[in-house]
């Protein structure tokens, strides 16, 4: 049988190892992106080194009014980090849904994987956290 | 995994190493998403790279600090410099000379006790307070004390005392708690406990070859903090101090270099209980300097270690000189050996010293520089001889057209700007020995200053200035070391101040406005003469005689071996336009014949004579051969000058000249400057002018 070729792979950042050998755990293809992809939405402006553009303000974003306009902001932030800093996922819809009770927002993200013909989708409860 | 191949270790910058370390992963295919940004191998390669630069950053540093040519901070540099056994020096005080007169004494003899006050006059908008360094006991005649020649040094007196307590000071090192102190004027006593005040007075350490254990010295070092500290010995090189003891220092913090020119001064203190004190100044405060900067300890250490304190070469003196421990800052030092003299003086060592602040040293301070810097480590058969330099001064006259719709300045300013920019470009390219002067430099220094001036055009003279010997008559020689400008209508030799003389017809009569020219003629006399034919059988010397439309000139011939080698001109003469030598047989010569000579009429040498306006208004001349102008070697001489008085309150004349050349140059000893103090060495004037 021909080994499958696997063509991202990544670390974990949970750091968790793997049952067979001990050896740490790796993310592979969709998995791998959909992990960045969560890294860039929760990293903030100036939070790596010598490089301050990359990441998103969604916290501080998150303390703002809960409303249809900052959803849009929202919105518009993570598809901005994603088509910034992820070139292997093409943003096809991003939609921030306000929940007034648990004060956040459900978040869909929906883009497509290089390499792969179905869409890839993200939900999310974005909640304030202190 | 990768092969080790790919990794590079000379980058330092964050980025550069990240690249690297993505070069390295581009060799294995476990982990493949460390071009990503969001990915988690990124993070982890941002935290690697960021080590890797700080690593590297701080050992740079650290590199850095570890060599005296790369170190930037000071304690470092000073650290190194104790390597080459070589304490930078500290500010040191100016020092300035007072007469101090105390009337209505009614003691027989009076103290003027150590740290007696001054207060200058304000130098840049301070007053400085000046003190005595040393007691001076005079007798009193006739109810008043009179001190003369007091030395007061700028600063203020302080004193620190410290226990010896070696649990917690064991290398007994104590710091002089102020950054100015001037290390020079510190004075140190160990006081045998707190309850027994005898005391003992320790030197500093200066020959470590010759220290017991009794010597009573202390060492004097720069500690990391850029504080001064002082140590004593161990037992073995100098005496150990023990507990109980207590340690009294005492020094002057100073200004530095700020107080220097301070020339009047008013006494704070009253003397023994006596007010009534008159205080004249002699000479104005100078020779004070700041703390070493950080340059001058990287460039002077390593010469201070080459010298090892040692007089042989002719930078070991420069080097010792600079760093005496006499308090004397000198602005340039130059040395030469006397066999480059002309005529050479062979067994001597020419040292040509300009102080900080001042023109010359006084005789003290040379006999001190002798004595205590140089003779002590000089080869034993070589004499030092200080020489004042030679100073050429340069007057300037510059013209500058500027378009004013190119500048919001007014003339005024630039002309105030213009003046300051010439005498920083005089500072700074000037002011020390085998220094050039040059127009294009001076252009462009102006030019430079600012950009709405379009051109501009100067002047020069060339003076210098003396101090004639006004009670009998003398030869003066001034050298101005280039060629001179002939006048020809008008002299181009000039003096000022006025100066008096006594009429030599009436010598009770005194002559008032007597000034210095060069007799503006077109022709003058003989310069040389040389031999076209030796001729032979000279048993005598043959009479040489000029002939030709001047007058006066007269010239003898040198025979060797019966030929004539020489004709050496006596007078040159004046008033020739041209010339011919007739050789004829002194009288008891039959046989000499065949020399022959021919003249060289160059107008090389002029006529200085001294003028003065009659009370008639009739300019009028006092005497027509004062002295003789050398154009080519650039010489004034003035024969038997003696005039009555100058009117300058210091005696001063001034003999300016103009030059043939726009390139001026110093040698040996002389040094070409702007006098700083006189008004019109730089003189602006600025025109306005359209550029286009």
């Amino acid at each position: 049988m021909a080994n499958i070729t696997k063509v991202f792979s990544d670390i974990d950042l949970t750091f968790t190892r793997k049952p067979a050998g001990g050896d740490i755990a790796l993310s592979y293809d969709s998995q791998a992106v959909i992990r960045s992809v969560r890294n860039l939405i929760q990293t903030n402006h100036y939070e790596r080194l010598f490089n301050p553009d990359l990441g998103s303000s969604i916290s501080s974003l998150l303390f703002e009014n809960i409303s249809p306009l900052t959803g849009a902001i929202l919105e518009r932030e993570i598809q901005n980090v994603i088509e910034n800093y992820e070139p292997r996922a093409k943003v096809s819809s991003v939609v921030a849904t306000p929940d007034y009770d648990h004060n956040g927002y459900n978040v869909a993200i929906t883009f497509f994987i290089q390499n792969l013909t179905s869409p890839t989708t993200i939900s999310v409860i974005l909640q304030r956290n202190r | 995994m990768a092969a080790n191949s790919s990794v590079q270790f000379t980058e330092l910058d964050f980025d550069n190493i990240k690249t690297n370390l993505k070069t390295f992963l581009q060799s294995q295919d476990t982990l493949k998403d460390y071009n990503y940004e969001g990915s988690a191998l990124s993070v982890l390669l941002d935290v690697l790279a960021y080590n890797t630069q700080y690593q590297a950053f701080y050992l740079n540093q650290v590199a850095n600090e570890m060599f005296l040519d790369s170190a930037l901070q000071r304690s470092s540099v000073v650290s190194h410099a104790k390597l080459l056994n070589y304490t930078p020096k500290s500010a040191i005080a100016p020092a300035a000379t007072v007469n101090v007169t105390v009337n209505q004494v009614s003691d027989s003899s009076l103290t003027l006790p150590a740290y007696t006050n001054f207060l200058s006059e304000s130098v840049d908008g301070t007053n400085y307070n000046f003190l005595t360094v040393t007691d001076t006991t005079v007798n009193v005649v006739a109810n008043t004390a009179t001190f003369n020649n007091v030395t007061i040094k700028e600063g203020t007196y302080a004193t620190s005392t410290f226990t010896v307590d070696k649990s917690t000071n064991p290398k007994y090192t104590f710091q002089i708690p102020n950054a100015n102190v001037d290390t020079t004027t510190i004075q140190v006593k160990v006081q045998q406990s707190l309850s027994n005040t005898s005391y003992v007075v320790y030197n500093l350490a200066s020959n470590y070859l010759t220290l017991g254990p009794t010597d009573n010295v202390y060492f004097l070092q720069e500690g990391l903090t850029g504080y001064y500290e002082i140590y004593f010995g161990d037992g073995i090189l100098g005496s150990q101090l023990t507990d109980g003891n207590v340690v009294k220092v005492s020094y002057l913090v100073t200004n530095g270099s700020a107080a220097a020119g301070a020339n009047s001064f008013v006494l704070m203190d009253s003397i023994s209980g006596y007010s009534n004190t008159i205080t004249n100044s002699i000479t104005y405060a100078s020779h004070g300097g700041d703390k070493e900067s950080i340059d001058s300890i990287k460039y002077q250490a390593p010469k201070s270690f080459s010298a090892q304190n040692r007089a042989v070469t002719k930078n070991d003196y420069i080097t010792l000189i600079q760093q005496n421990k006499l308090g004397i800052n000198f602005d340039a030092v130059n040395v030469w050996g006397g066999e480059e003299n002309n005529p050479p003086v062979y067994g001597q060592v020419f040292v040509c010293l300009k102080p900080s602040g001042s023109y010359t040293l006084t005789q003290t301070q040379k006999k001190l520089i002798v004595d205590q810097v140089i003779k002590p480590v000089s080869v034993l058969t070589v004499t030092p001889t200080i020489v004042d330099p030679d100073y050429t001064y340069i007057q300037l006259t510059v013209n500058v057209y500027y378009d004013p719709a190119l500048t919001t300045l007014t003339s005024a300013q630039i002309q105030t700007g213009v003046s300051g920019a010439i005498s920083n470009f005089a500072k700074s390219s000037l002011n020390t020995f085998n220094s050039n002067f040059n127009a294009y430099d001076l252009l462009s220094a102006v030019q430079k200053y600012d950009t709405s001036i379009i051109t501009s055009e100067y002047t020069m003279q060339l003076q210098k200035k003396f101090y004639p010997i006004l009670t009998n008559t003398e030869t003066y020689n001034l050298y101005y070391n280039t060629p001179l400008e002939r006048g020809i209508l008008l002299s181009g030799v000039n003096s000022s101040p006025a100066m008096q003389f006594r009429d030599p017809s009436n010598l009770s009569n005194i002559l008032e406005g007597v000034y210095l020219q060069e007799v503006p003629t077109t022709t003058s006399g003989i310069s040389s003469i040389s031999v076209t034919n030796p001729g032979f059988n000279y048993k005598a010397t043959p009479i040489v005689t000029i002939l030709g439309d001047g007058t006066g000139a007269s010239a003898h011939a040198v025979i060797v071996n019966g030929s004539i080698s020489s004709i050496v001109v006596d007078n040159p003469g004046s008033g020739y336009t041209s010339a011919i030598v007739n050789i004829t047989n002194a009288s008891n010569d039959t046989i000499g014949s065949g020399g022959a000579a021919s003249v060289t009429l160059t107008g090389q040498i002029g006529t200085i004579e001294t003028y003065y306006y009659s009370s008639a208004g009739v300019k009028t001349i006092l005497n027509s051969n004062a002295g003789t102008i050398d154009y080519t070697n650039g010489i004034i001489t003035l024969n038997n000058f003696g005039p009555y008085n100058i009117d300058n309150p210091l005696g001063q004349l001034t003999v300016s000249v103009k030059p043939t050349t726009s390139i001026i140059s110093s040698t040996y000893d002389g040094i070409i400057t702007v006098d700083p103090f006189d008004s019109n060495a730089i003189i602006v004037n600025v025109i306005a002018k359209k550029s286009r």
